[in-house]
């Protein structure tokens, strides 16, 4: 559970959040908002690569803020990029294996855990392959299988299906939304795919000039006229 | 990749770790011992082969070897530029002159110490610096390096005197005395390819375990190596440091070999030539040292014996630089290892075609 | 207090030099964003040009004119062939790339005239300008009073060169950003052309002083950049002001420094000194580079 609290960030005089409280609460949560909205830079504050001005984020109740980047990793916090991060010269079972060097895990399951990560996003086949070797579609997965390994609490994907077919976005969807069947993180999803957001997120927030425009049933959020009208663009 | 993901749900339970893995770990325990054994090969062959001049020489080379092995690491696998190596190079080799004339230590000993002293200069000094990144960092390390110069142009090497420099004059010039069991030249040639064959097997581990992952991470960026819990700092200090290692100890065998080290050698020239050799050698591979021992010391005395100006060399040394940077960035032994792998899958291919 | 004037008057000609050097190092760094490691050297070679066109009994105008014009074309050729090739790399390796130009002069330097450290005697040696400071008498070779004369107007007409002339404006956009200055239709390989050209005779100029004022020998003369490197830190890699001030006080202060008992012998430490504490105690602001 993520509970921003009176949260605003502004990088010189502009305000990239705007006084934004909201609790989110559902084991798959919707970001989404027009660009500039100030999505991924919620997302960057709570991943620490951003302070904000004033506020609070708490997540299971932890205070957030409070810790570095590097120690919210070992909290349990994981996070995707846009532009994936994939280790070229790294095989795909090392990129996953290189997270538990830096998280608390117990001795002699550091094995067992990348390969449930790696089978879970089905690139055990693949995982002495180098990860300059990957397509897309298997960056994306890593990505994914990278967040999952280490107690995690929460993961935080940024825009994980950009570039993905159709079959391959499927796919995407149904990891995602065993994420927490899986490990019991919650999850935070940022895309432009209403689809994707409809068909994983129970709970769906809707920012616009970094403030809430709406927050709830993701269904609900997408029919309300004011998120149609500021977002999907129709009347 | 396997196609159930695409079309089914995903697999839940108890994954069994795949074949390939075991594979994997199979041919990196074999090209470790490949590694070793080379480098053993070598120690025990040469001396068999060479005359004694080239063996004094190729001793050089190989414990320039174990200081270029340090700079590989740095730049290769974080993309630091440290000029400063062979001052540091120079600092071990006066910590092991002093600790075997002054104090008697026995031949190890000095060499470990030498080592640690400049792995934690290394890191000291670099603290700062690596706070700065790419080109500052440069700039900083030459700055120690032409510091070193001028210190230990004043300073000199002990060689058998009293005092904290330890210092003597005129025939009284003692020589570092060497291991008991490595007293002829080609007893410690083969003495120091041993020290090359763990150095280069010490770097090796440290790339293969969390180390290496977290340095691959760094090297991917910031952004993903904070993401993944790396702290930037301490891994990059760990490198620094044991690139100090490895500098400290080839100036204590260094030392050894030629028996007294001359406080005019150590520019801030010399730790430059040492970067860019290192990188026409090829920074991602254990050989690219070897080579740029060769080219360090070997080379040069093969000029000499020709009558070729030392100064040509120079001059190709540079051509070679830019020419690896420019076009072959994994340096002469990426692309010896690139042809072996080319000629490796002919052969392989071929053996299945000659298959039923 | 007098006594110590020789020692900053004297330290004010190296420092001079290490000024001008710094700021040549400058310019070419914030418009082309590489970091000229061959700069020493390119102007080692300009040096022993001279030399060998003193030695013919040219005039020393024309020498001294012949050895800026042949470190102008060494940079321009750096410039002009081998940078371009390395555009797309990261800033690190587009500097350390010069240090492999730094190798071919300097080897080629030392092959060809020699190694053996000779002196650059300019026929402006003979003459000298006294004056008295205080109660202190100062004597002025002609070479060095030229040498600062040309130090003030060069650093002066650099600075005017960048702040009043277009092609000093295209370089200022250029420095802060190549892509965007290229968009809107500035001539990058014109301007960086110009940045080359100008560093390397600022080269040139500083080889001749400095061969003049130490001695003339290729690897000495490369490694006597590195003060200007210290310099070069001091202004950040981008402030001509702070970089002249720190070439100076550089340069004063290694003169000074034969005056603290026990340090003496190590006073040629002394710029690497400065520049190593500026980093250290000063990082906050230093541009990541």
């Amino acid at each position: 559970m993520i509970r921003v609290n009176d949260l605003t960030v502004a990088f010189g005089g502009v305000k990239a959040i705007d006084g934004l409280s909201a609790e989110l609460d559902a084991p798959v949560c919707g970001l989404i908002g027009p660009n500039g909205a100030g999505k991924t830079t919620l997302v960057n504050v709570l991943s620490g690569l951003v302070q904000p001005r004033a506020g609070s984020v708490t997540v299971d109740g932890a205070d957030l803020l409070g810790l570095k980047p590097i120690e919210r990793v070992r909290f349990g916090l994981r996070r995707s990029f846009q532009t994936e991060q994939v280790v070229e010269d790294l095989s795909v079972w090392d990129n996953v294996r290189a997270l538990l060097d830096h998280v608390p895990h117990a001795r002699g399951e550091a094995v067992a855990q990348v390969a449930r990560a790696l089978s879970h996003t089905g690139l055990l086949d693949v995982a002495t392959v180098l990860g300059q070797r990957l397509n897309l579609f298997q960056r994306r997965m890593l990505e994914i299988a990278k967040s999952l390994v280490g107690a995690p609490k929460l993961l935080l994907l940024d825009e994980p299906g950009a570039g993905l077919t159709e079959q391959e976005a499927g796919a995407l969807r149904r990891v995602i939304g065993s994420v927490h069947a899986f490990c019991g993180a919650q999850v935070l999803l940022i895309d432009h795919d209403v689809d994707l957001i409809a068909a994983t997120c129970t709970q769906t927030l809707v920012l616009d000039f970094g403030r809430r425009l709406a927050l709830g049933p993701t269904r609900a959020v997408l029919d309300d006229p004011a998120v149609r009208k500021a977002y999907l663009g129709t009347e | 990749m396997s196609a159930s993901i695409l079309n089914d749900a995903p697999v839940q339970g108890i994954a069994a770790v795949p074949a390939s893995l075991a594979e994997a770990s199979r041919r990196a325990h074999i090209s470790l011992a490949v590694m070793v054994g080379c480098v053993l090969l070598i120690g025990i062959a040469v001396p068999w082969l060479a005359n004694a001049y080239w063996i004094k020489t190729l001793t050089s080379s190989l414990a320039l070897s174990i200081a270029a092995a340090g700079v590989a690491l740095l730049y290769g696998q974080l993309g630091l530029v440290s000029l400063c190596q062979y001052a540091l190079l120079g600092a071990g080799g006066w910590i092991a002159l002093r600790a075997g004339h002054g104090l008697g230590w026995p031949f190890e000993l000095s060499v470990l110490a030498g080592g640690l002293l400049s792995c934690a200069v290394g890191m000291l000094a670099g603290l700062p610096a690596l706070r700065l990144k790419g080109l500052y960092l440069a700039l900083v390390t030459m700055m120690m390096a032409g510091g070193f110069q001028v210190v230990i142009n004043v300073m000199g090497f002990p060689d058998g005197g009293a005092g904290w420099l330890g210092r003597v004059f005129g025939s009284e010039r003692l020589m570092m005395p060497r291991p008991a069991l490595a007293l002829s030249d080609a007893a410690y040639f083969r003495y120091v390819a041993v020290w090359l064959a763990a150095m280069l097997a010490l770097i090796e581990l440290h790339r293969r375990t969390r180390a290496g992952r977290s340095w691959a991470l760094i090297r991917r960026g910031e952004a993903a190596a904070v993401a993944a819990g790396v702290n930037i700092l301490r891994y990059q200090t760990w490198a620094f440091g044991l690139a100090g290692f490895c500098a400290g100890v080839a100036g204590a065998l260094l030392a050894g070999g030629v028996g007294q080290l001359d406080g005019r050698a150590f520019t801030a020239g010399d730790s430059v030539m040492l970067f860019a050799l290192t990188v026409v050698g090829g920074v991602y591979h254990w050989a690219g040292a070897l080579i740029a021992g060769l080219l360090l010391r070997a080379v040069p005395a093969l000029l000499t014996d020709f009558g070729v100006n030392g100064y040509l060399a120079m001059i190709f040394f540079g051509v070679a630089l830019l020419h690896a940077l420019i076009t072959a960035p994994s340096g002469i032994a990426g692309q010896l290892a690139g042809a072996f792998d080319a000629v490796r899958k002919r052969f392989a291919r071929g053996g299945k075609e000659a298959g039923p | 207090m007098e006594d110590y004037l020789p020692f900053v008057i004297s330290g004010l000609g190296l420092g001079a030099v290490y000024a001008l050097s710094g700021v040549g190092l400058v310019v070419l760094y914030r418009s082309s964003g590489v970091l000229n490691f061959a700069f020493g050297a390119i102007g080692a070679l300009g040096a022993y040009v001279a030399w060998s066109l003193l030695e013919a009994d040219w005039p020393q105008g024309l020498a001294w004119c012949a050895a800026i014009v042949a470190s102008m074309l060494l940079s321009l050729a750096y410039g002009r062939l081998l940078a371009p090739r390395l555009s797309h790399r990261d800033p690190t390796i587009r500097s350390i790339a010069t240090l492999g130009f730094a190798l071919v002069v300097v080897g080629f330097t030392e092959w060809y005239w020699g190694e053996q450290p000779r002196r650059l005697v300019l026929p402006t040696d003979a003459g000298a300008i006294d004056f008295v400071l205080g109660e202190v008498e100062v004597r002025l070779t002609h070479t060095r009073a030229l040498g600062l004369a040309l130090a003030v107007l060069m650093m002066g007409g650099v600075g005017l060169l960048l702040s009043k002339t277009r092609v000093g404006l295209k370089m200022r956009a250029l420095a802060n950003d190549r892509d965007l200055s290229a968009l809107l239709g500035i001539r990058v390989l014109g301007v960086d052309t110009v940045a080359w050209v100008l560093s390397g005779a600022f080269a040139g100029v500083c080889g001749l002083l400095l061969a003049n004022i130490v001695r003339l020998q290729a690897t000495l003369l490369t490694f006597l950049v590195i003060p200007a490197f210290a310099a070069a830190i001091i202004g950040r890699l981008h402030s001509l002001p702070a970089t002249v001030a720190g070439g100076i006080a550089i340069g004063v202060l290694e003169a000074l420094a034969i005056t603290v008992p026990g340090f003496a012998a190590f006073r040629t430490a002394t710029p690497f000194l400065i520049a190593l504490a500026m980093i250290v105690f000063f990082r906050t602001g230093t541009r990541q580079a």
